[in-house]
């Protein structure tokens, strides 16, 4: 009977101080949607279609979403991106054309410190985890039996930024710096003569290789400015992606170089089934 | 921080490293002997030395004043595998190795099958033309595999043919196309699963590196026609790759007798590539064997008893004595 009392003492104590927690006013964390395109020029080669290396131009469509984590908001960050690329490059003697169309999705979760340098000034520093999944296609027009390079992979990746807010005249300016490098993962890689109808007619062994550095390199570089334009942020920035792979016998490469512009709003959501905020509630950005 | 990562990226894209030749005679020459070293799959089968290949047209390929030169002595390299797959395409002219046939009796004269055996009345799908021959045996022509027949296709030629003792089926002239068309049409000739052939790849780039064969098996469609009465096959040199490989498939079952002559091989999957000046190059790639394991690429002997040809004699008499064979032995 005793042993009973305590535990309903204890269960009234974590109810109670849950409770407590329950009427802090819990702070606003504006999501960040960043709309973006860019253009640039691409390099492409990938030796199951071609020896050459060939060059042209690069587009892509991209989607971002960053909010601080509602767990610990001062501390940690979560980052959802998706992308579509476009690239058409040709070979040295300009009498093919080779095209890439490639998709990705990539969450990342980062953890994050902020040095105030004076205020508007801060610099955020993070870095932390992240998944992504990327999907494509290479097709040279070209070839008979071996027209497209089909790619694939899905990596763990280490992620990181540096960010940088400040004030040019009346104008608030965030400067960025990202990078993504994949540490892990699993990549599709047929065999160095592998015909993808003996892929149709079933034969896979082997189709997936393991990733690491060494047969699988990828670095994406990103440095951007968001102008904080009143209630619409224009961000403007140079995007380098470089990945480079090699499985049985057969290298693949594409690097980008582009500048990138996206438009960037920041929203929250407001629900009416919850308490409402004040207006003093305490506004945590993923990132400004 | 961005020093090292460029740095980082220097490093690891260093090691996948993709030889790069210069745009000059010898450097276009020496990448087309490298991607023919690296994959062409038949250099044992035709027993070709292709180090001792180089060491003879090297100091050609060096003297060459001009492109058409250069053009003429690679031809002749890639010439000596004798191969029907293989073809340099520039913005000039384009090789091919014609040999593999040319060097043969043609043993086929459409003209004389269409006017003195169908008496220019048959059907068509497709590319594919059929008719009733006199004596109740049916006859299917197929030029290419270039084009599919569809299932339906299939169903209406051998529902035409439901009452004849046999079927002659005409591969003569017949130089390739898709393996999924020759299966569409082949498996409609087998009465249960059956292994049809075995297909390899390169998986490395020394001459001898090749996958274990990978079994391919063809089945009689469900819910469709098909035909387990007597079938003459006919070939000429001219039937060459998807319809090789459709020859070999064909002449191991029980009911199918290949007649006319042996086929011209093209037993290897080809595979495209380029080389430095903007020239394309083909090359066969991944090998393919039959049933028993035997390469396909020499060719497919007609059944035993059964190797026939066509004279000048013949033809100036409008007479085709593979299919003569062929209805005669129907017909018994």
């Amino acid at each position: 009977m005793r042993f009973l009392k305590q535990i309903l003492c204890l269960a009234a104590v974590i109810l109670g101080v849950f409770a407590v927690r329950g009427q802090e006013e819990r702070p606003l964390r504006p999501v960040l949607s960043a709309y973006g395109v860019e253009l640039g020029t691409s390099h492409l080669a990938d030796t199951y279609l071609t020896p050459l290396h060939y060059n042209g131009w690069h587009a892509g469509l991209s989607y971002e979403r960053m909010q601080a984590m509602a767990f610990n908001p001062e501390a940690w960050i979560m980052q959802l991106s998706a992308r579509v690329n476009f690239d058409r490059a040709q070979n040295p003697a300009r009498n093919a054309a080779m095209l890439n169309l490639e998709a990705e999705a990539a969450w990342t979760m980062m953890r994050r410190w902020r040095a105030p340098f004076g205020a508007p000034e801060t610099l955020s520093l993070g870095i932390g985890p992240g998944t992504s999944l990327r999907g494509g296609v290479l097709y040279l027009n070209r070839n008979g039996n071996n027209p497209a390079a089909a790619k694939g992979a899905w990596t763990l990746n280490a992620n990181a930024f540096a960010a940088y807010n400040l004030r040019i005249g009346k104008l608030p300016v965030t400067l960025r710096y990202e990078v993504m490098l994949p540490v892990t993962g699993v990549f599709f890689a047929p065999e160095y003569g592998q015909l993808y109808y003996e892929i149709w007619l079933g034969e896979r062994d082997g189709l997936a290789q393991m990733a690491w550095w060494g047969n699988y390199f990828r670095i994406d570089n990103r440095v951007s400015a968001d102008l904080r334009l009143g209630g619409t942020t224009l961000r403007v920035g140079y995007h380098n992606d470089i990945i480079s792979t090699k499985a049985h016998d057969i290298v693949s490469r594409r690097i980008t170089h582009s500048f990138s512009f996206a438009v960037v709003t920041e929203w929250t959501s407001l629900s009416s089934r919850k308490k409402q905020q004040s207006d003093e509630a305490r506004i945590i950005s993923a990132l400004y | 921080m961005l020093t090292a990562l460029t740095a980082l990226s220097l490093v690891f894209s260093s090691c996948h490293e993709i030889e790069e030749y210069p745009n000059t005679t010898v450097g276009n020459f020496e990448q087309l002997w490298q991607l023919f070293d690296e994959h062409y799959c038949f250099f044992r089968e035709k027993g070709v030395d292709w180090d001792a290949v180089h060491d003879k047209y090297a100091p050609r390929a060096a003297a060459c004043q001009s492109e058409r030169e250069l053009f003429s002595v690679c031809s002749d390299m890639i010439g000596e595998l004798r191969d029907g797959h293989v073809n340099l395409s520039s913005w000039f002219d384009t090789y091919y190795y014609r040999a593999w046939w040319s060097d043969y009796p043609q043993n086929y004269d459409a003209r004389i099958v269409r006017e003195n055996y169908l008496y220019f009345k048959y059907d068509q799908v497709g590319s594919v033309s059929f008719a009733i021959l006199p004596d109740n045996i049916g006859y299917v022509r197929i030029p290419s595999f270039e084009s599919g027949l569809g299932e339906s296709n299939m169903d209406a030629i051998l529902s035409k043919m439901r009452l004849c003792h046999g079927i002659i089926i005409d591969v003569r002239d017949n130089g390739g196309g898709a393996m999924t068309n020759a299966e569409t049409i082949a498996r409609r000739f087998m009465t249960k699963k059956t292994l049809a052939y075995s297909i390899m790849h390169k998986n490395g780039k020394g001459h001898d590196d090749f996958s274990k064969p990978y079994d391919v098996y063809f089945a009689p469609p469900k819910g469709h026609l098909s035909w387990s009465r007597p079938v003459a096959l006919l070939t000429n040199r001219s039937t060459f790759s998807a319809a090789n490989v459709f020859t070999a498939v064909m002449k191991q079952l029980p009911n199918v007798t290949v007649i006319g002559a042996k086929t011209g091989g093209g037993g290897g999957m080809p595979l495209s590539f380029e080389i430095r000046d903007g020239w394309g190059v083909r090359m066969s790639a991944a090998p393919i064997l039959d049933a028993n394991g035997v390469c396909t690429e020499n060719g497919i002997e007609p059944t035993e008893g059964f190797a026939v040809d066509i004279t000048p004699a013949d033809i100036a008499a409008g007479r085709d004595p593979i299919l003569d064979t062929a209805i005669n032995l129907l017909l018994k």
